[in-house]
């Protein structure tokens, strides 16, 4: 296993950061966590690289202790906010993590895998946020690392320089790499990786394939005014919740066009109406409170772990 | 039972068990892979990218080569007609004062102020998640500094040599530069205790508090007898006063150097002292505030 993680707890005085955490990850896997922003996915992260001591629990890379020389030799890692001396080229700054690692890449190789090569003696001041953030790609594959750790890499990047990002990465997961990365956009977990966990509140609250994910999670609200059968509405296909708020019938659901298609053809008289895309924290809030119920409808769980994961089956 | 806890902690030790299966994901290297530079190629690099560093940031520089210098032409080179009882010139005597002032700033400027602000933006932390051993970090900043502090030291000699009848013989010249440089080392631990326990903010205003009243008050910027008395109390309690009667020994009869200062030196012995024992004391200090960083990171 390229990572193992068992019962890792972290706590900060009261504040449970991870609360019970256990994740495996294989060779050659591409994982995403993600989960909304304070569910514990950077901290699990620093755990995972040995930076961040757990509470309780156990976390092994590699086999072994994730601190030490033989498994740092064979990670790459993009924290949030690490400052690059501004006034070095990003030749330099790539050529100084070149000698950091046992084993590296060629120089052009790294800026081309990180599509920095025309910025190649660009002063690192003078790179936009989306070149900033590959030239930190380029610092974690310095090494040519087996297992590389993205930190929630695309957070303040507009959509096409998140396109242009993950482009570069999924390149370097061809070479067979393995790749674990945070965020907190479902379309980007969907796009990128094969296997997505959900973390919230510091625990793991789902894990299975993007499209497992998807169904889980309802990505449409929709708002009207109307006189409906709520029981009903539940019953429609990719609904997960339809409730009574503020004189509004709320529903989330996942397929928005069937369930409207239903409203229009049963007559009802909508008023109001408003379809949005659900934030991921409602959508969130509401797999939480599943895992907690064990209501599971979209997909059987195949049994509660002691975590109080649950593993979905497509 | 102890291999998982011992796993559970960061660093130190690994569990013999952990040790024996941390070959089991075998190493897979990518076509194009190729062995990195050896030590000495990584502190070079470290070396070289800390001094380009600093020299396309002007304000470092002119705060620790070019004052001193500017500070020394301006006072040394009018008093060059000075001379002591023995006819030793006063330009002579100040030019050490400066030297140990621009030495005193490059250690809180480049220890104690960039590690602080480093340690700020996230970049050790970054540099702790690789491989890279500690001492390439502090072994960089130090070649570098020293590098630096030769280039302050020789651009001042130069203006005392050519422009402020500073007259000495090679030895003594020479002997100046390296007592002024391990004296300057001596007091690197003083950044080093500023840069992890200072909050990174906080770190150049600390700075500037530290070692402007340490230089005025060590007679670096004038002797000390033109001070006021409770200064002149003071002084000997201070490890960069030491730093100066050490160097002003090396240009003058210890009866000279008390009629310059108005503080007769102690044998040479005792500044020494004063020196290693404040290397130890803040060199400890760095080594907890550099603990208390790691742990505060990892808790």
């Amino acid at each position: 296993m390229m990572i193992e993680m068992r019962g890792v707890t972290k706590r900060y005085g009261d504040v449970r950061a991870l609360d019970g955490i256990d994740l495996d990850v294989a060779p050659g896997e591409v994982v995403a966590v993600l989960g909304p922003n304070g569910a514990g996915k950077t901290t699990a992260i620093s755990v995972m690289l040995g930076l961040t001591r757990p509470t309780s629990g156990t976390v092994r890379c590699f086999g072994g202790d994730p601190a030490r020389f033989e498994a740092r030799s064979r990670v790459g890692v993009m924290l949030q906010e690490s400052g690059v001396p501004a006034a070095l080229r990003v030749c330099e700054v790539v050529g100084l993590f070149q000698r950091y690692y046992p084993y590296t890449l060629p120089l052009d190789e790294l800026l081309a895998r990180a599509d920095l090569t025309v910025k190649r003696d660009a002063p690192v001041s003078t790179l936009s946020g989306g070149q900033r953030q590959r030239l930190y790609f380029a610092l974690a594959i310095a090494g040519d690392p087996d297992l590389v750790f993205l930190d929630e890499p695309t957070v303040a990047l507009d959509v096409s320089a998140r396109r242009a990002f993950w482009e570069q990465v999924e390149g370097f997961a061809e070479l067979g790499k393995t790749v674990l990365f945070s965020t907190h956009y479902l379309d980007e977990a969907d796009a990128v990786a094969r296997r997505v966990v959900v973390v919230d509140h510091g625990r793991v609250i789902a894990e299975g394939t993007p499209r497992e994910i998807k169904r889980l999670v309802a990505d449409t609200t929709v708002r009207f005014h109307a006189d409906v059968d709520l029981e009903r509405m539940r019953a429609l296909p990719g609904v997960q919740r339809a409730d009574l708020e503020d004189g509004f019938v709320v529903i989330a659901t996942n397929e928005p066009e069937a369930l409207l298609r239903r409203l229009f053809a049963d007559g009802v008289a909508v008023r109001d109406l408003r379809v949005t895309d659900s934030d991921l924290e409602a959508a969130f809030v509401h797999l939480t409170n599943r895992g907690v119920h064990g209501a599971a409808s979209g997909a059987q769980g195949s049994g509660a772990q002691a975590s109080g994961a649950r593993r979905v089956q497509a | 039972m102890s291999a998982t806890r011992s796993l559970a902690t960061t660093g130190r030790g690994v569990p013999a068990a952990a040790a024996a299966s941390s070959t089991d994901v075998p190493r897979r290297l990518s076509p194009t892979a190729e062995r990195s530079g050896g030590r000495l190629a990584l502190l070079l690099t470290q070396v070289r990218c800390e001094l380009v560093s600093n020299m396309r940031v002007p304000e470092f520089l002119i705060g620790v080569v070019a004052i001193p210098v500017m500070l020394f032409a301006m006072f040394g080179v009018p008093n060059a007609r000075f001379e002591l009882p023995d006819g030793t010139r006063i330009s002579t005597m100040m030019m050490p004062g400066f030297g140990a002032f621009g030495l005193l700033s490059l250690v809180i400027f480049a220890f104690g102020v960039d590690i602080a602000a480093e340690r700020g933006r996230g970049w050790l932390r970054l540099m702790r998640a690789t491989p890279a051993p500690g001492w390439a970090y502090f072994g960089g900043k130090l070649v570098t500094s020293l590098v630096v502090a030769s280039v302050t030291l020789l651009a001042l000699f130069a203006v005392g040599a050519f422009a402020a009848q500073v007259e000495m013989t090679p030895a003594r010249w020479l002997r100046m530069f390296f007592v002024l440089l391990l004296g300057g080392m001596s007091l690197a631990p003083l950044g080093f205790a500023l840069g992890f326990l200072a909050r990174p903010r906080a770190a150049s205003t600390i700075g500037n508090l530290v070692f402007l009243p340490l230089s005025f008050a060590s007679g670096f910027f004038f002797p000390l007898n033109q001070l006021p008395q409770f200064l002149r109390d003071i002084a000997p309690y201070l490890p960069t006063y030491h730093y100066g009667q050490l160097a002003w020994r090396v240009t003058a009869s210890p009866e000279m150097v008390e009629a310059y200062t108005g503080i007769a030196p102690g044998p040479a012995w005792v500044h020494v002292a004063w020196l290693l024992g404040t290397f130890v004391a803040f060199a400890a200090l760095a080594v907890l505030g550099y603990r208390r960083q790691r742990s505060r990171e990892a808790a």
